[in-house]
């Protein structure tokens, strides 16, 4: 592959990182598995970008490959998914001031949605991103209606999760 | 959900906080080797192919069916060659277009469902040959009862002997099952290991649109 598009292609990921690391984020536990999964992702959508044409936003191109990344084609055998790392996590909390109670309500629901399983994630990780459910829909290969209805349940066993 | 509308107000706002990957790393990333899972199912995959295309094309009944010296039966034989060459060039042929449908830019769930097609190809594969496997053993055992002379002397103990015959029969179908089971078990703890996650993910993706 040319030298340009491999320029074009870097500049754009890393103006466009924090995608992936969010992801990142939602679906590993440490940060060897953070860096690792940051890795294959990378590499897949680099093996995608020639097919990438443009006509949508390189980020919203990126969302797809990185999420079907995460659930479909990483595989580390060390993952256990219910571990939290929490403490060790800086970046879960800006360093802008929360008083207090809100600052522990957010660590709370952090901790719930690791509880998620992987499809669940990836819901609420788009919503999160303030995707319409059309785009989440397509994302996963659901109908909308659906991704509407699971949407609601993921928030049921959320508030389960928080106040059991 | 008020805690959920915390989460995406702080959600938004960590942007900053990740450490951000250098373009020289991304450089250094895009040319190191994925380590996906449809890499490890292309891999063992072709070591599949290979081994069963091995074992059918090397596995040749020429030189027995010589030694019986029947004419017919060697016409026969030939003519099932060629269609088992038919059968594998099929096999490889659909594999190949399969593996190349499989695209990270397509939804999650038909990425699922391309990965899990190309592993099933492979598997039929696998099948077939364990099937031709099978009919080759005992159409084997039927010749060399029927044309071969050196077994005439086994065959009437077999056949004046009750017991015998039970014994002999009895073995043949413990061999296959334990075969068969060893075989069996072998693909549960390999693609179990493999393809756990992707199957209940895809379950799951599954169940929300029913």
């Amino acid at each position: 592959m040319n030298d340009n598009l491999e320029h074009s292609f870097v500049k754009q990921l890393q103006e466009n990182q924090n995608i992936i690391h969010k992801i990142c984020r939602l679906y590993t536990n440490s940060d060897d598995a953070h860096k690792d999964l940051f890795q294959e992702i990378t590499i897949q959508l680099w093996k995608a970008f020639p097919k990438f044409r443009g006509d949508s936003k390189f980020s919203t191109w990126a969302y797809r490959v990185a999420l079907n990344t995460a659930i479909t084609l990483y595989r580390k055998t060390k993952r256990s998914i219910n571990t939290i790392e929490f403490e060790g996590r800086q970046h879960f909390l800006n360093d802008v001031e929360y008083d207090y109670e809100e600052e522990e309500q957010i660590k709370l629901m952090y901790k719930a949605v690791y509880q998620l399983n992987d499809i669940e994630k990836a819901l609420i990780f788009m919503y999160l991103e303030d995707k319409d459910y059309q785009e989440i829909s397509e994302t996963l290969g659901i109908s909308e209606v659906n991704a509407r209805v699971k949407m609601n349940r993921i928030k049921g066993k959320l508030k389960k999760i928080l106040n059991p | 959900m008020k805690e959920l509308d915390l989460l995406k107000k702080d959600w938004n706002k960590n942007d900053n906080s990740f450490a951000q990957v250098s373009e020289i790393d991304i450089y250094k990333m895009i040319h190191k080797k994925s380590s996906s899972i449809v890499k490890w199912i292309l891999i063992i995959s072709i070591l599949e192919v290979l081994l069963w295309t091995c074992l059918s094309v090397c596995f040749n009944s020429d030189d027995y069916l010589k030694t019986i010296n029947h004419g017919e039966l060697i016409q026969y034989f030939d003519v099932f060659t060629y269609f088992n060459y038919g059968v594998i060039v099929f096999f490889i042929y659909l594999f190949y277009k399969n593996y190349k449908t499989i695209s990270t830019t397509v939804s999650t769930k038909q990425l699922m469902f391309d990965i899990l097609k190309t592993r099933k190809t492979v598997q039929y594969y696998v099948w077939y040959n364990l099937a031709i496997l099978v009919v080759s053993l005992i159409i084997g055992f039927i010749i060399a009862f029927v044309y071969n002379p050196e077994m005439s002397i086994l065959k009437d103990k077999i056949a004046s002997n009750g017991r015998v015959m039970a014994i002999s029969i009895g073995f043949l179908i413990f061999t296959t099952l334990v075969f068969f089971g060893a075989f069996w078990l072998f693909y549960r703890i390999l693609y179990g290991i493999l393809l756990r996650r992707l199957y209940a993910n895809y379950k799951e993706l599954k169940k929300i649109d029913l």
